[in-house]
């Protein structure tokens, strides 16, 4: 399997292995691999496997993305290839001591405890697990090819996009800086109101500082919206729609 | 606008189980807050869940400390990285609560329910696996957050039952999720906006089985703190039979008092 390793200048600041699951690049606490410098973008590339290449893929950084000082917009990775982002180099190798986890011998059982102990894992068989499970408990996310996408489409009011395309399981509508849909103007409300997604793939309409119209009647309960529904809230009418 | 989230919990054997098998932490320094109800014989339901939420806390500690300590399964799309730490640590409860029932003999049927809520600003991140429970009360209206994962609630979900039917059901305790029960478990993760004045609740089946849903939203609405709020939905449980152990969490999100320039120059920094 091979492995990432993040150097700044000769010191080696972290390794990585890199197994079905992508490992994000980025400045962001939120990536799998954070470099915490304001010359790396929040979220700068990623580094994945694809039908058992290694590719790396550039998401518009600022600063760039370079392998072996070239600036890349994707490539596919191999072995001694210097991957450079700020100041900051990342050197792809083959990983030979995490092989143990994907070849099912690790052998990494601990001796069974009494059942009136305390049976937490240690830290380092939880780390075990976890850079097993991270590198092949998973399977790549398919996506149907086409798939119906929920879109608020703005039919009245003052908001900072005209349309949005709903992919997150929470949607705000508001002035939030969580919100989604942006409201503007001095009056408009934090969060007037919020979509949720299930895990049946509905969504709700549901009030927050604001009680929402749907098709002209106020909402006594968080309400499915179906393709078609007029929302109405704080001043702005939103069309919820499937596109394809 | 500043927000702090006020807490209270109680747990309770109730007045026939001799064992509480509920366990519960709060840490609201990383705003987590986590309830399990365990399940199995002798003491191992107790084992499950304390090993449930101690989990839970660890990784999401361990996080915070290194934020990249690799995620226990596949990311979840269309979710915050905090949401996603806590499915994570959810995932890693079930392999640990996993091994101790393979490893104690004797064990099986050991494993425990879990919810969890975690706040960072107005976003609250959602987790649950089996029939435990997150209520919201907002503007007087008592919502549930989580679908329980026992074959009741999926029988009505599936029209199959009515829901005064399942209220009746010998099948109400059988469940179709729990942690410890495979090797992998799904976990359940939303997301929710936070808005003042909400009130969240975690809590075990021993509070649903015997108080209704007005029940609850009474107790929420009227009592002034989060702590009152908690040990009154323990005590009208017991009254009504305790026939479980009953565990809550009540959490309040107030709006910290803010000062009158304080609010104007947030005023300007909102509408710049």
């Amino acid at each position: 399997m091979p492995k990432l390793v993040l150097k700044f200048e000769n010191s080696v600041l972290k390794e990585m292995a890199v197994g079905s699951k992508e490992v994000s690049i980025g400045r962001s606490p939120e990536n799998v691999l954070v470099i915490d410098n304001p010359a790396v973008s929040h979220y700068h590339a990623r580094v994945f496997n694809e039908e058992g290449r290694l590719m790396l893929e550039d998401f518009g950084s600022m600063n760039g993305t370079f392998v072996n000082g070239q600036r890349v917009k994707m490539v596919t990775l191999k072995p001694g290839d210097s991957v450079g982002i700020g100041k900051h180099t990342i050197v792809v190798s083959e990983s030979r001591d995490l092989d143990g986890f994907t070849s099912g011998n690790g052998g990494s059982k601990p001796a069974a405890p009494k059942i009136n102990e305390t049976v937490m894992l240690d830290t380092k068989e939880r780390r075990e697990f976890l850079q097993k499970v991270a590198a092949v408990g998973e399977s790549a996310q398919v996506s149907p090819a086409r798939l119906k996408i929920p879109t608020l489409v703005v039919r009245k009011g003052r908001t900072n996009q005209r349309e949005y395309s709903l992919n997150d399981k929470l949607t705000v509508v508001g002035k939030s800086s969580m919100a989604t849909v942006k409201l503007k103007g001095w009056f408009a409300p934090k969060a007037a109101a919020q979509i949720t997604r299930r895990d049946d793939q509905t969504y709700y309409i549901g009030a927050a500082d604001k009680v929402p119209s749907v098709n002209g009647v106020p909402i006594a309960h968080p309400t499915i919206l179906k393709s078609g529904d007029i929302i109405a809230v704080a001043g702005v009418e939103l069309e919820f729609v499937f596109r394809d | 606008m500043a927000t702090e989230i006020e807490f209270g919990a109680q747990s309770d054997t109730g007045c026939v189980r001799e064992n509480n098998e509920d366990s519960y932490r709060v840490a609201p320094e990383m705003s987590l807050f986590v309830l399990s109800d365990g399940m199995g014989g002798l003491e191992s339901g107790e084992v499950a869940s304390r090993i449930t939420v101690d989990t839970v806390l660890e990784h999401c500690r361990e996080a915070e400390a290194n934020p990249s300590l690799p995620f226990a399964g596949e990311n979840i799309q269309g979710i915050c990285g905090a949401s996603n730490r806590l499915a994570s640590a959810i995932r890693l409860a079930n392999e640990v609560v996993y091994r101790a029932a393979q490893q104690g003999a004797g064990q099986r049927g050991m494993g425990a329910t879990v919810v969890a809520v975690r706040f960072a600003d107005e976003r609250m991140s959602v987790a649950h696996v089996g029939d435990s429970r997150i209520y919201r009360l907002r503007g007087g209206e008592l919502e549930q957050l989580t679908q329980d994962h026992s074959f009741v609630a999926e029988q009505v979900r599936r029209g199959k039952m009515t829901a005064e039917e399942a209220g009746s059901s010998t099948m109400q305790n059988v469940l179709v999720r729990a942690l410890g029960i495979d090797a992998a478990v799904e976990v359940d993760v939303s997301e929710e906006l936070v808005i003042e004045g909400d009130t969240i609740l975690l809590c075990s089946d021993g509070l649903t089985r015997e108080l209704s849903d007005a029940q609850i939203a009474a107790v929420l609405g009227e009592c002034a703190n989060a702590q009152e709020a908690a040990g009154r939905l323990v005590d009208l449980a017991k009254q009504a039979g305790g026939g479980d152990n009953v565990t809550v969490i009540v959490l309040r999100h107030a709006a910290k008092p803010v000062g009158a320039f304080a609010r104007i120059g947030k005023w300007f920094k909102n509408s710049a």
